[in-house]
């Protein structure tokens, strides 16, 4: 399992439970696979691609990544979508990182391929992982697991959720530069798991300082930040899950954080909400389903177990 | 458009057209288009350039899906009458949000209603009939998804780019038959990008100004070779409070000393016209012959549960029709209200 490979600048990594500091690799081989496998300008300008091609890359490799929450599964159409970009918003605590933590331990789980977290406000907790991973009834019966100490099960499912905290815009650049990198000398060693998720928890606070005023710069980086997404998302099959937090519109309301410039650049927009243990889910925006779709349903006890959500 | 004269040049030079065979001629080659609702209320022509506007999820690129599966349908298939134009579409798609699977449902959708017309006129079949009608509804399907082109753009040289390329694949006839529509979604998706990219040094001339130009300039030309219908979909940018309202602010304080009503009612106004305000440069908005609006209306519960439907307005703006239209969006179509 290539868990180890990455970018050799700074950056914390979160010594979680399995989770390994990746190594650097070596610069002359990533130079070398640049010349091999970019596209060329002509290339691209010849892909002029027609319907049955589209179709048939869609459903050859953009699958559904299941988050292990049925009841958002259902209302998402299967899950979250290899080459889409999905926002989930929502008040404050009311389980947005949550589900990106369940996605994460699930598809994991699942060994469906390696999961990269970015953490922008430490939130990524280890340990509600293991919990959600024990909590996951189906792993049992895949791949030998049954025969091997939970320990062990445990160590080789968060091998795969590589974590990395970013905290400001330039660092998320230069992650997502590297990952690129990265995933394009998967593609040309034919290597190994692939990250197929990644996940920004969340994105808007480190959008937000930099929008606003009277000057086009930030709002000219987050545009950046979502062509690199959506382009990494589209060309390396990855499923990209970013969290908005909300803010105060004035009457009590409550809107997402990043405002209508930014409306236009999710696939999939799912606000949730969370009274007592009571979610409600709504789709405001779906590429494929009508939205306005809101599915009601007790949040599981592994969303939200023990007595402090966030941080156990 | 040289072609159409024939291979005459003397009679070209010596008899002007007269009116009656310019016209009839143009009727001809550039016959009005008719478009699914609600876009049907213009007459449009190859040539012309429509904008829809809206804010997000007003349902922009649904429409276009509509348009796009007019266009590619052909007009009559095995005895079956679809209605199409039988025609290419181009589709550049600068959100990158398009996602085919909602064409392809919307396809088929209209595939099997016009084939379930034939069947409810003719007889019924037993199951090999059915298995027969399959394959044929698969391979009409095939058919028309192939004249369905799209090229996805992550910037603003590659939407040039794309649009060069255009041209000269139409002129090779490399994409067989001729594109008819051509879809933008949506335009101002790079806007930010351009104007914070300065005319430094080597970058001159990389302003939005000249960016919008240059992309008019190509739509021009392309234009020219291929009589097409042009679609642009443009989303608003600014929300109605964010720092980029100072200008408002400090207009509507003035206000404060007059009525309070008043204040209430220019504060709405003001708010309304702000986020229709329009970012595009003035050589862009010259260039659309037609515009039409979109608005989210009202969210309606539906027949199902836990279902919300929303309907829309639309508005033509130029050219102004003073009738909004109601109308809400389905999975697979659009419902007029009445």
């Amino acid at each position: 399992m290539s868990a180890t490979r990455g970018r050799s600048g700074g950056g914390a990594t979160t010594s979680g439970c399995g989770l390994k500091r990746r190594n650097a690799p070596q610069d002359h081989e990533d130079s070398e696979v640049m010349n091999q496998d970019q596209p060329s300008t002509e290339d691209w300008c010849g892909r002029f691609w027609n319907g049955m091609e589209l179709l048939k890359d869609v459903t050859e490799k953009k699958h559904f990544l299941p988050t292990g929450l049925e009841d958002i599964d259902t209302l998402l159409g299967g899950g979250l979508r290899q080459g889409q970009l999905t926002e989930i918003t929502g008040p404050s605590s009311s389980g947005k990182t949550q589900v990106c933590l369940h996605s994460a331990s699930n598809i994991a789980a699942k060994q469906m391929g390696l999961i990269m977290y970015l953490d922008t406000s430490n939130s990524f907790s280890p340990s509600r992982v293991a919990t959600i991973i024990y909590g996951i009834a189906d792993l049992i019966g895949q791949r030998g697991f049954e025969l091997q100490p939970k320990d062990a099960r445990l160590k080789s499912v968060m091998k795969s959720i590589i974590c990395e905290s970013v905290f400001d815009i330039f660092a998320l650049f230069e992650v997502l530069h590297q990952l690129e990198v990265s995933l394009l000398n998967d593609k040309v060693n034919n290597g190994g798991s692939k990250v197929c998720l990644l996940i920004i928890d969340s994105i808007s606070s480190l959008l937000a300082p930099i929008i606003g005023g009277k000057y086009p710069q930030g709002r000219s980086m987050m545009i950046s930040v979502a062509v690199i997404l959506k382009k990494l998302a589209d060309d390396y099959n990855l499923s990209v899950l970013v969290t908005n937090h909300m803010v105060s519109a004035g009457n009590g309301a409550v809107k997402p954080a990043l405002g209508e410039s930014w409306k236009t650049v999710p696939h999939v927009r799912l606000m949730i909400s969370r009274e007592n243990n009571i979610c409600t889910a709504t789709v405001l925006k779906h590429t494929l389903l009508a939205s306005g779709r809101t599915a009601k349903f007790v949040a599981p006890s592994q969303m939200f177990g023990g007595s402090s959500p966030r941080r156990p | 458009m040289a072609g159409e004269t024939g291979g005459e040049p003397r009679a070209w030079l010596a008899v002007d057209e007269t009116a009656a065979a310019f016209i009839s001629r143009s009727l001809s080659s550039r016959p009005t288009i008719i478009l699914p609702p609600p876009l049907h209320r213009a007459p449009l022509r190859p040539g012309n350039v429509v904008e829809i506007s809206g804010p997000s999820n007003s349902g922009k690129s649904h429409l276009l899906l509509m348009a796009a599966v007019q266009c590619i349908l052909p007009k009559e298939w095995e005895g079956i009458y679809f209605g199409g134009l039988g025609k290419s579409v181009m589709y550049l798609d600068l959100d990158c949000r398009f996602d085919v699977l909602r064409l392809a449902r919307i396809l088929r959708n209209r595939i099997a209603e016009g084939s379930a017309h034939l069947r409810n006129g003719d007889f019924e079949k037993d199951g090999t009939k059915d298995e027969f009608q399959c394959s044929l509804q698969n391979m009409l399907f095939s058919d028309c998804m192939q004249r369905f082109l799209y090229v996805r753009c992550y910037n603003s040289s590659e939407f040039t780019a794309a649009l060069k390329t255009l041209q000269s694949q139409s002129r090779s006839e490399v994409l067989g038959l001729g594109i008819y529509f051509v879809m933008i979604d949506s335009i101002g998706a790079f806007y930010w990008i351009d104007r914070a990219s300065q005319p430094v040094g080597e970058n001159k001339g990389k302003s939005l100004q000249s960016i919008t130009e240059t992309v008019i300039h190509e739509i021009r030309k392309f234009l020219q070779l291929q009589p097409a219908l042009v679609l642009v979909t443009k989303a608003p940018i600014y929300a109605d409070g964010t720092t980029t309202a100072n200008d408002f602010n400090r207009g509507s304080s003035k206000y404060v000393m007059e009525d309070s009503t008043v204040l209430r009612y220019s504060r709405l106004e003001e708010e309304r016209s702000l986020s229709f305000r329009e970012y595009m440069p003035s050589i862009w908005q010259s260039f659309v012959t037609h515009r039409i609006n979109l608005q989210v209306e009202a969210e309606v519960p539906s027949v199902h549960e836990n279902e919300v439907l929303s309907t829309y307005t639309s508005e033509w703006m130029q050219p102004s029709l003073k009738t909004k239209e109601k109308f809400s969006i389905v999975d697979d179509g659009v419902i007029l209200a009445q």
